[in-house]
């Protein structure tokens, strides 16, 4: 019998989404999180610091923070580095806004020795002025490189507008930064905030609780650190193009400051943020892409410090389409406030959210993240069932309200580099 | 261990199914065994330009993502020199929309002029983003044609330059189309938590009506090998100089494959590797360097780059680069060193096997090479690498003859 290839399979919708929290493991005042549901020998050990580009200036947070495997009395860096390759780990670390990160991949029977070299590492590191000098160098390097590029700096200028409120936020690296680091600087800054700062760890792994508990001894001394997060920042819009003579591209950002998972609008704005911008089939995608072909990408999102968030659209198109570009995000945020989403839309996005949703919760790692990223806000994974019942329920009505409350181009900061 | 079962349609189409109970997902992975190495040499990026038409509406369906959307999924492509490879991820109840829409567009497109006028210059603007209007980013434009004079790896999978893709018409895309996407010339893989009877019965269903057309002998201009040194200098406008040293090396199905990629991980892959200790710490001439190779199927290359330092010249670098590799090729190599290698390769591999997408492509991508059950025996390959090996090997690649470098000036008028 031929099929009928016109008519689709019949839909299955999402019901729920099975969720599994970590363990919480307390320990004198230090929160572990460990997860054990892992199905084969892979590993990973996240240990967070207070150590974030807020404290002091950009360059020193991320200084410090590449630093830490720089040597010690007894080691040499190289001796270091070779320690951890030789039992096959890798070793990545970073730094946000409001935290440093230090992340070590493995395998389940190397956890132990690779996490003892590192906290021996950070532990006792003292920073020799050669170390720090060619870090200095190198990232100089990767910071011009980056100033060549239009989406690096109409970033820039857009963090620098919409953080105004807050100086500790909008200091953004500068070329002299990088000549103001003493070697004084960077170990007060490794005292204050890694040696006394230590947040949280996290480890994934199927471990029995005495391993993990072995683990964690070895953080015992490590001070935990006492929170200094911003105050919520304010809205405080503007226009800012910066030119760039040889680019062939001119990069777009729009945003403006929001809120974060604490608040009620939350979850149906990131229904509203879906159908604008964060799926290949978003309004801004169907309209500047696969309507216009002016650029290869647009997408919008909501990215959250602990007491703050913000909404942000970002782009690349040809230069000389960036006006008319603009002009038809405009043009998307004011349909949005004035036309109801129809419900087949709706019905779209509700699945897609849903199966991404599925996504997010799948295998142990995944399930990690999502729970961290509720975790900072002071919630627990039952955050993402009331997101299943909001997407279920959202109404058309309501995503007008809301893109009528927060998207008004007078309120949004709009920047353009190239 | 993976486990697989695999079966093939009568019209050709190989079939892979990867049972795996623990999630709730289904990935549908359909992997065209056609790239940038089989464009012609003045159409280029046409394999890729096509990558974009697949999802401008297919036959009997409008619109490639909206219906696997609704399904809860999403998916993705991406072209190499090599392969064409389309995958969707969706909850594993859905995964009848996946095979409907990729059946329907292995069938037909539809042809719209509006898509491919829209996806040109999506493509276009591509090109500028990715490879025009970032620092650096034309370097393998530079490089595939100078260490390549033959074979079609010397374009990149973008395109030799953009006009190649304004110029695209739509008998050009029907050409290709009928050329290269039918059954006998792709694989197919799915994975999830299903049985290998429902797999049949729906790659049946959708797939197995789909008209046969037999596969293309492939046959490439073949590379000489190389017999003398090559030397190109561009001048950018980029604040560091910037080198990239490229060896000539054998293709993915040989057995030295492996062999030359533990080379380049002893070279350049962390900061216990050779080249950073000794450029990067000791000798302060780099402000970053790293060794790889490129992977592909037909002869590939090593590839030894990093910026230099302010004030260093090319030539410092290229006479204590050397020294480094003639030491390699002269001396045994420690054991504890390639122990370390294959130990990384080892964690590598087991991160790499944790997502089911990466399992369904690789299973892909290896039954291309020969053989889906491959992906097994890749540990044993590098597990049996011994310093002999290791010798053999770097005398073989790491020789001036077999060399061409790409150096990128800084332009001082800047």
């Amino acid at each position: 019998m031929k099929i009928n290839r016109t008519l689709r399979p019949p839909l299955h919708p999402i019901e729920k989404v099975d969720f599994k929290s970590p363990a919480v493991i307390t320990k004198s005042g230090l929160k572990v999180y460990h997860m054990s549901d892992v199905p084969n020998e892979t590993t990973r050990f996240d240990i967070y610091f207070n150590a974030g580009k807020i404290e002091g200036n950009n360059v020193l947070a991320s200084i410090v923070n590449g630093l830490l495997l720089s040597g010690t009395k007894n080691k040499t860096s190289n001796e270091i580095n070779s320690e951890i390759n030789a039992l096959g780990a890798y070793y990545e670390s970073g730094v946000t806004m409001e935290n440093a990160v230090v992340s070590i991949y493995c395998l389940k029977e190397n956890l132990y020795e690779t996490v003892k070299i590192v906290q021996d590492a950070i532990l006792n590191v003292e920073f020799p002025q050669k170390e720090i000098d060619e870090l200095l160098n190198e990232r100089k390097q990767n910071f011009l490189i980056s100033m060549e590029k239009v989406s690096f700096n109409a970033q820039r200028e857009f963090q620098k507008q919409l953080f105004s409120s807050d100086k500790r936020y909008n200091s953004i690296t500068e070329l002299e930064h990088f000549n103001d680091i003493s070697r004084d600087d960077v170990i007060s800054f490794h005292d204050q905030y890694y040696l006394n700062g230590l947040e949280k760890l996290v480890i994934v792994s199927d471990l029995k609780r005495d391993e993990v508990d072995r683990i964690i001894d070895l953080f015992s001394p490590f001070k935990i650190g006492i929170e200094d997060h911003s105050s919520h920042l304010v809205n405080q819009r503007d226009s800012i193009n910066k030119p760039m003579k040889n680019a062939l591209q001119s990069a777009i950002r729009v945003g403006r400051i929001l809120f974060t998972k604490e608040h009620e609008d939350y979850l149906d704005f990131l229904i509203l943020n879906t159908i604008i911008g964060d799926y290949f089939g978003s309004r801004l995608m169907k309209n500047i892409r696969e309507d216009k072909g002016y650029t290869y990408g647009i997408g919008s999102m909501i990215s959250e410090f602990k007491k703050s968030g913000y909404f942000l659209i970002a782009t690349e198109v040809g230069k000389e389409v960036k006006e008319d570009a603009l002009n038809q995000i405009k043009l998307e945020l004011e349909h949005i406030q004035t036309e109801p989403v129809p419900e087949y839309e709706l019905e779209l996005v509700r699945n897609y959210m849903l199966g991404q949703l599925l996504k997010s919760a799948d295998g142990p790692y995944a399930m990690t993240d999502l729970f961290l990223s509720v975790e900072i806000h002071g919630k627990s994974l039952d955050f993402y069932n009331e997101a299943i019942h909001r997407i279920q329920n959202i109404r058309p009505e309501r995503i007008m309200e809301l893109a009528k409350k927060y998207l008004n181009w007078k309120d949004l900061t709009i920047v353009t580099a190239g | 261990m993976i486990h697989f079962e695999r079966f093939t349609l009568s019209n050709g189409l190989r079939v892979i199914h990867h049972k795996d109970e623990t999630t709730p997902l289904a990935v549908v992975n359909v992997l065209y065994d056609v790239g940038a190495r089989d464009e012609s040499e003045d159409h280029t990026g046409f394999a890729h330009l096509f990558e974009h038409l697949m999802f401008g509406g297919s036959i009997n369906i409008p619109e490639f993502d909206t219906p696997l959307q609704e399904a809860g999924g999403d998916n993705n492509a991406f072209t190499s020199n090599d392969i064409t490879n389309y995958y969707d991820v969706l909850p594993v109840n859905n995964i009848e929309t996946a095979l409907w829409l990729e059946s329907d567009r292995m069938l037909s497109l539809a042809f719209t002029p509006k898509s491919l006028e829209v996806q040109r210059s999506v493509v276009v603007e591509e090109f500028k983003q990715r490879y025009l209007n970032q620092p650096y980013g034309d370097v393998w434009l530079n490089l595939r044609p100078l260490a390549y004079e033959k074979h079609p790896y010397k374009w990149a999978t973008i395109g030799k330059e953009v006009s190649h893709i304004e110029q695209a018409t739509m008998d050009q895309v029907k050409a290709f189309f009928d050329r290269y996407y039918h059954p006998a010339n792709a694989i197919l893989c799915i994975a999830g938590n299903l049985e290998l009877e429902e797999t049949k019965n729906l790659v049946e269903k959708w797939f197995g009506d789909i008209p046969s057309k037999p596969k293309e002998i492939r046959d490439l201009p073949l590379e000489p090998s190389q017999t003398t040194y090559r030397e190109k200098t561009i001048t950018r406008k980029v604040p560091s100089k910037a080198f990239y040293y490229a060896f000539k090396m054998v293709g993915r199905v040989h057995h030295d494959y492996y062999i030359s990629d533990v080379i380049s991980d002893i070279l350049g892959q962390d900061k216990s590797a050779r080249l950073y200790l000794k450029l990067k710490k000791e000798l302060q001439l780099v402000s970053s360097i790293n060794a790889y190779i490129t992977g592909s199927i037909d002869p590939g290359l090593l590839i030894i780059t990093g910026k230099l330092n302010d004030g260093i010249s090319f030539e410092e670098l290229d006479s204590e680069l050397w020294k480094i590799l003639d030491e390699l090729k002269a001396e045994q190599i420690p054991d504890i060193e390639l122990e370390k290698v294959i130990a990384k390769i080892r964690t590598a591999k087991e991160f790499q096997e944790q997502g089911l997408l990466n399992r369904a492509m690789n299973l892909s991508v290896h039954e291309l090479m020969g053989d889906a059950n491959g992906i097994n025996e890749e540990q044993d390959h590098y597990k049996r690498i011994d310093p002999d090996a290791i010798h053999r090997v770097s005398n073989q690649i790491l020789q001036r003859k077999n060399c061409s470098l790409l150096k990128i000036d800084t332009d001082e008028n800047k």
